[in-house]
Formats: structure tokens, C-alpha cells, sequence
């Protein structure tokens, strides 16, 4: 450690506040990224600080220490392992008792630690009041009360953090005690651990065994399988005399330990009048009221992105190709000129249009939701219905998003427990039609067939999603994982943060969609340059024009609708020398094509959003499928078409 | 009077006597256990989840109101609010007094 250079890592239960905290220490000196090997993100930023300089990592917001998620494994491992100077415990002053179940663990890895109370003007409101104190001194830790999103009690939490760090002050941490019988166990077990050199304490491994950690026991049974036969004993032991389960058993001491502190450090008086938070609560999750509110908000989002992003786009992209004369006076209108403009500044301008019209705020509009609370009231109205195919609330978080663009919405799985459930969301994200597949809809389908028939193409798309869902979800592996979800009280969302959150999903997805993006339009370019295109489109006749019943330049544009899907109706509109397609394809065509267009792969950027998520195999093995898929039902839908013509 | 929480009226109180897989009385549940060990694995997951947030045995919950269309629960432990599936929901025990 070099002078003066220290890490704290924060920690703490979701939903407390913690990522406010976060961007209050470390402003616009931030890193986010992913831990290693983990699909868990990872945020780190400096702060500095009368002349220290310190590494501050976010850690995820997790409920307790043990297996059940990847964050929790990572958040333990890294406390554990990168021993980091400080810990800063972040609590929700008005839910002590499971926060407090939490610091409890914190304690038992015998890490410094600090304990931050945070949201404590929210918590008087409760009418809770917290005696610091005695807090300070049963816990045997700094304790700081701060609120965040006001920046109160940051800058006292630092100092006492430093001191922390510094051993100015002589502090002697709580050994949080179990019943007798948990403790003659722990003690035994104890005996056996204290030889072996552990990253952690002995005595926290102790209790871990009894929980049964499946981390834990793998490690021990390396180091001495006997260890593990004498648990397995005390184990039994233990069921015997409190007839629970041994995890249960130790939790539920713990909890037992946490309620104790928390009735004695604070005071509860019941508020006169039910707050204006309950009320929104009990209005958006109302049985009658609930859905129409969900609907008209999602709705009205929508239609606001929708009609934002249209204007804002194409103003962009008016701006940009206006920008053509001034290039090609620079670099002529030779073939380079050609390959750079076709190849990279059209795909560069694609991104753009992209990114800062729809996913921008999309991203914002998701992030005010998540941090306002109205995000897990959805997951609780929608529980039932992502239950149809599998899938639990937390799923049409994903999906929603992916009506704006897939990409986002596969980043999205993550919300999800389990990977069996991030790969189930994600193959149901990628048949969602997106906001360019929409373009296509509402542009040929709805402009030159038919409004009804375009809402026909929705309805026929969500039907597939069902389906198809439903499949894989008896197809693969596995039970499902219930939602087990908390439902934090509504606040004001923290537009820092907020604005913050948005911007690095904005620079991920700009990071891993434009190299894409443009390497695809250099390559189509290419090819459209040496003259392959038509040959290219003569081979994909068999499919295009014998089994779609389509035109041969169709196999051209869908070439282009791999980069972005609305390329297929600029380049449809390009090939045919024409914008109204009435002229040149039938009503059924056109429906076939937009189908097509719809299911049959998920561009280029979300297959990146696919390998990065779930490596090659599985994101090419979702997208043939999805190829396969699309031209069947293309030539179903043909044929059923001649029969029954439109 | 020993019920899972599903049977709970919106409103009703209970204490927990049992989240655990081996003590649960459902016959169905204990098939399904024996068929499949990565199935058994999983509801040990959850249990581990719910008993992390709170919902250990002996503890208060409050049922305040379940989401239309068999939907999931909306529950009250230890004074936070959580919303558990209803599968999840039939495998915790509650006494109620009626």
C-alpha cells in the first residue's frame, strides 16, 4: 500500500442508496466495467481528498454474503480476497433490521468497517429516530447518518473512514454471538479450520459451513475431506434439536441478533397520515387501476421515444449527408472517397442516428423508472403473464426495452438470476421487433397494405414470442426461479445519478454496436463495389424468389437489414427505384417481407450483444435458428396467402 | 391453524413455521424432489433468498394483496415490502390465528 493511497469498497442491501453515495464521492472519475469473468458490473472510481488519494469500489447491492447470486459471490470474494481498507456499509435507516442482518456478516468476515445509515430524513418521516450512540457502541464501529442525495454526512463518513484506516481511534468491532448450541459447533469447527492458511477468518468459515456454502465446502473438501464429514454431523445434530433446516437455523439466529440491535437502537412512532409514497403504491398496483396506468405510461413513453427519436434522426441524418459535398472535396469522389463515405461515415452515421434518438432515451427513461421504484411494480403486474413462457416479472424489464432496440435488451438479461433464465429472456429479446424492424412495419406493410394488417404483424409476432418462448423454456434444462423480488418505497429519483447510469449504457453500447456496425457497412460496400451483390441475391433466388415468392433484389436488401433493419426498406427503395412499393410488389409480398424482416436475425449489434453475453455458440446458434425460423414461416405465410388473398 | 401463505386473506398476519424443503407437507413437491437433484438445488436457492430477507421461521408476514390473475404475492416482513411468486408463496408455512 502506498502512502496516503487507499480503497474502500461500499457496501450494502439494494435500493439504499448506495450507487448516490457512489457518485457523490467520485463525480465524473468513474470507471464501470465488469468484473472478471463475470457478466456483474463493476464500478470503480478516485477520490481525492485532502491530499489522499482513494480507489472507491461500488459493490452490488446484495441482501447477505452467501451463494444465491453471482453478485453476492463476487461482492464476498472481493472482500475476502482484495482485503480493500475500509468497507462503508451503507444501510437504509428506515429498514434497519435486515440491514443490519447484512452489516452482521460484514462483521463476522472481520473486515474494517464503517456503518453509514443513509436516507435518514426519509426514516424521521417513518417516524423513526435512531439513537447513534448506543448504535456506535453496540456495534463497536463508526456509525455516520447521512443523507445522499443531499450530499449531508459524505464528508464526516470520509473522515471517519480515513480514521478507520489510519487506527487513529482504538475500535473493537462486534463478534455477533449465536445460540449456545451454534456456538459449540462453531467452536469445534474452529479447531479444525485454525491450521490451514485462509483468505478469510476461521471462524467465519465455520459458520459458513453450517450454512451450507457450497463455495465454502468445495474449498475444504480440496484441503480435508474430514472436515466436511464432521459438518455434515454437527449439521444433523442441529436439525435435531431446532427441527430446521441448518441454513435456516443460522439465518434465522443471525436475524435474531439483528432484530435485537434494531429494536434497541431506535424508536418507532407511527406517522398521522398515510404518506403520499403509500398511496402511489396502493393506486399502481391496484387490481382495477394498476394495468391502465402501467399501459398508459409505457404507452405514452413510447409514443414520446418514438416520435423524439423520428424528428431527432431524421434531422441528424439530414445534417450528416449534408456534410457529403464538403467530403468528397477533400478525398474526391473516386473509389476511396467511395469506400470511406459508403463503407465507414454512413455506418458511423447509422450509429448515430441510432444511439442518440432512441437509445439515449430510452436509457433515461428506464433508469428514472428503475430509480423511482415503478420498475419492480411492473415486474409485480407482469409476473403472471412472463410466467406464460417461463419467465418471471423481472423478464418484461428486458423485453420492453427491446421494443426500442434489442440491443439494450439483451444487455438487460442480466437483471436475471439465473444464466438458464439471461439466455431464455435473451432468445425471447431478439424476436421483439425493434424500433427499426417498426420502421419497416408501419413504412411498407402499414403505409401500402394496411394499418390492420401491420397490427396483424405485431399480433402474429407476439403469438411467435409465446411460442417460441414457451418451447425453449421446456426445451432447456432446469426449473424456473420464482420472482423474489423487494419492492423499495417510491422516491424521488436522483437525477445524477440517473443522468450518469444513462450515459455509461450510452458509451457500452456505442463501444460494442459502432465497431460493428461499421465493419458490416465496409464489407457490404466492398462488395457492392466489386459488383458481388447481384450475384449474391442470383444465389439466394432459390429461397427468395422460389420459396418466398419475392423479387431477386430482395436478397440484396436483406443483406443490408443484417447491419440495421431499416436498411432493408432504404435499400428496397434503392434497388426498385422507387418509394412506392405498390407499384412493384403485391400487398402479399410486402407482408412477407416485413415478416421475414422481422423474426430472421437479430443485426449485427445485437449478435454482438449475444456473444458478449453468452459467448459464440449460443448467439450463432440463436441466430440461425432465428434465420431458419423466418424463412419458413415466410413461406408458409406465401402460400397461405395465394390461397386466401388479401 | 397451519397454511401456506397463498391461503392468507389480503391483509392477514401469520407467523412462519417452515420454509424449509424437508419439512414441507406437499407430496407433490417431494416427488418432483426425488426425480430431479438440480430441481431440489434450486428451491434450496430460493429458500436460502427468502430466509436471507427475512422470512425465517417464527417471524410476522403480513399478506397485503396478490397481483390479478393469480400474480404473485405482495408481502410485509420485518417492515420491507416484497413481492414472491406463487409457487415460491405455497411453499412457506404460516399459522394463522382465526
Amino acid at each position: 500500500m502506498r502512502v496516503n493511497h487507499f480503497t474502500i469498497a461500499l457496501a450494502g442491501n439494494a435500493n439504499v442508496g448506495k450507487s448516490v453515495i457512489f457518485n457523490q464521492l467520485t463525480g465524473l472519475h468513474q470507471h464501470i466495467g465488469n468484473w472478471p469473468g463475470k457478466t456483474v458490473e463493476k464500478a470503480e472510481g478516485t477520490l481525492h481528498f485532502k491530499g489522499y488519494t482513494i480507489e472507491i469500489v461500488d459493490l452490488p447491492g446484495i441482501y447477505s454474503l452467501s451463494t444465491y447470486s453471482i453478485e453476492e459471490l463476487v461482492s464476498r470474494e472481493y472482500i475476502a480476497t482484495q482485503k480493500p481498507d475500509v468497507v462503508i456499509n451503507v444501510l437504509d435507516a428506515s429498514l434497519l433490521e435486515r440491514n443490519l442482518f447484512f452489516t452482521l456478516q460484514l462483521l463476522e468476515l472481520e473486515t474494517p468497517l464503517i456503518v453509514v445509515l443513509n436516507q435518514i430524513d426519509l426514516a424521521k418521516k417513518k417516524g423513526i429516530v435512531i439513537d447513534y450512540e448506543k448504535a456506535e457502541k453496540i456495534l463497536g464501529v463508526p456509525v455516520v447518518s447521512t443523507v445522499a442525495v443531499s450530499g449531508k454526512g459524505i464528508y464526516e463518513m470520509i473522515e471517519r473512514a480515513i480514521e478507520v484506516i489510519e487506527k487513529k481511534r482504538k475500535i473493537e468491532p462486534l463478534k455477533p454471538q449465536y445460540g449456545k448450541e451454534i456456538e459449540e459447533r462453531i467452536e469445534k469447527l474452529v479447531k479444525l479450520i485454525n491450521k490451514f492458511n485462509l483468505n478469510y477468518p476461521a471462524r467465519w468459515a465455520a459458520i459458513k459451513l453450517l450454512d451450507e456454502d457450497r463455495e465454502v465446502e468445495k474449498e475444504f473438501l480440496k484441503l480435508n475431506p474430514k472436515i466436511i464429514a464432521v459438518t455434515k454431523e454437527l449439521r444433523t445434530e442441529l436439525e435435531n434439536i431446532h427441527g430446521h433446516s441448518c441454513p435456516t437455523v443460522v439465518t434465522s439466529e443471525r436475524y435474531q441478533v439483528a432484530s435485537r440491535i434494531s429494536k434497541e437502537i431506535q424508536k418507532i412512532t407511527d406517522p398521522l397520515k398515510t404518506p403520499m409514497r403509500e398511496k402511489l403504491h396502493t393506486i399502481t398496483t391496484n387490481k382495477v387501476f394498476g394495468y391502465p396506468i402501467m399501459f398508459a405510461t409505457i404507452l405514452a413513453v413510447f409514443v414520446g421515444i418514438f416520435s423524439f427519436g423520428d424528428f431527432s434522426s431524421t434531422l441528424l441524418g439530414d445534417f450528416f449527408f449534408s456534410l457529403r459535398p464538403t467530403f468528397d472535396s477533400i478525398f474526391g469522389i473516386g473509389l476511396i472517397g467511395e469506400l470511406l463515405w459508403g463503407g465507414i461515415i454512413e455506418g458511423i452515421i447509422g450509429g448515430i442516428t441510432v444511439a442518440l434518438p432512441y437509445i439515449l432515451p430510452f436509457y433515461f427513461m428506464l433508469y428514472l423508472f428503475e430509480d423511482s421504484g415503478y420498475l419492480s411494480r411492473i415486474a409485480f403486474l407482469m409476473d403472471n403473464l412472463m410466467h406464460k413462457m417461463g419467465l418471471h416479472g423481472k423478464a418484461f424489464i428486458p423485453v420492453m426495452l427491446s421494443f426500442g432496440c434489442n440491443v439494450p435488451g439483451c444487455l438487460g438479461c442480466r437483471i436475471m438470476e439465473t444464466t438458464r433464465e439471461r439466455l431464455l429472456t435473451a432468445f425471447v429479446v431478439t424476436l421483439v421487433p425493434c424500433a427499426a424492424t417498426s420502421v419497416v412495419i408501419l413504412g411498407l406493410v402499414g403505409a401500402f397494405v394496411g394499418i390492420e394488417w401491420a397490427l396483424a404483424l405485431y399480433i402474429i409476432n407476439l403469438i411467435i414470442i409465446f411460442t417460441l418462448g414457451r418451447i425453449a423454456f421446456k426445451a432447456l434444462p432446469g426449473e424456473p426461479t420464482e420472482l423474489i423480488m423487494e419492492m423499495s418505497d417510491y422516491r424521488a429519483p436522483h437525477l445524477k445519478t440517473v443522468t450518469k447510469q444513462t450515459w455509461f449504457r450510452l458509451k457500452e453500447f456505442i463501444i460494442m454496436a459502432f465497431p460493428l456496425i461499421i465493419a458490416g457497412s465496409f464489407v457490404i460496400k466492398i462488395a457492392e463495389i466489386a459488383n458481388l451483390l447481384e450475384p449474391i441475391s442470383s444465389i439466394f433466388s432459390p429461397i427468395t424468389v422460389a420459396w418466398l415468392g419475392l423479387p431477386a433484389v430482395t436478397g440484396i436488401a436483406l443483406i443490408f437489414g443484417v447491419l440495421r433493419k431499416e436498411l432493408t426498406l432504404i435499400m428496397l427503395a434503392t434497388l426498385l427505384g422507387t418509394t412506392n412499393f405498390a407499384l412493384v410488389l403485391t400487398p402479399a409480398q410486402m407482408v412477407v417481407f416485413t415478416l421475414v424482416v422481422m423474426l430472421y436475425i437479430p443485426c449485427i449489434a445485437t449478435v454482438g450483444a449475444l456473444v458478449k453475453e453468452f459467448g459464440w455458440k449460443k448467439a450463432l446458434t440463436i441466430t440461425t435458428f432465428e434465420i431458419v425460423f423466418a424463412l419458413i414461416v415466410g413461406g408458409i405465410i406465401i402460400r397461405l396467402l395465394t390461397i386466401f388473398p388479401i | 391453524m397451519k397454511l401456506p401463505l397463498t391461503s392468507l386473506n389480503n391483509g392477514e398476519t401469520g407467523t412462519i413455521t417452515s420454509t424449509d424443503v424437508n419439512s414441507n407437507r406437499d407430496p407433490m413437491c417431494r416427488h418432483q424432489r426425488r426425480k430431479d437433484r438440480k430441481q431440489e438445488f434450486t428451491t434450496e436457492r430460493c429458500i436460502k433468498r427468502l430466509t436471507d430477507l427475512g422470512l425465517t421461521p417464527g417471524t410476522e408476514i403480513t399478506v397485503i394483496q396478490a397481483a390479478p390473475f393469480n400474480g404473485p404475492l405482495e408481502i410485509t416482513v420485518r417492515g420491507s415490502r416484497l413481492a414472491i411468486g406463487r409457487g415460491m408463496a405455497n411453499k412457506i408455512f404460516v399459522d394463522v390465528k382465526r
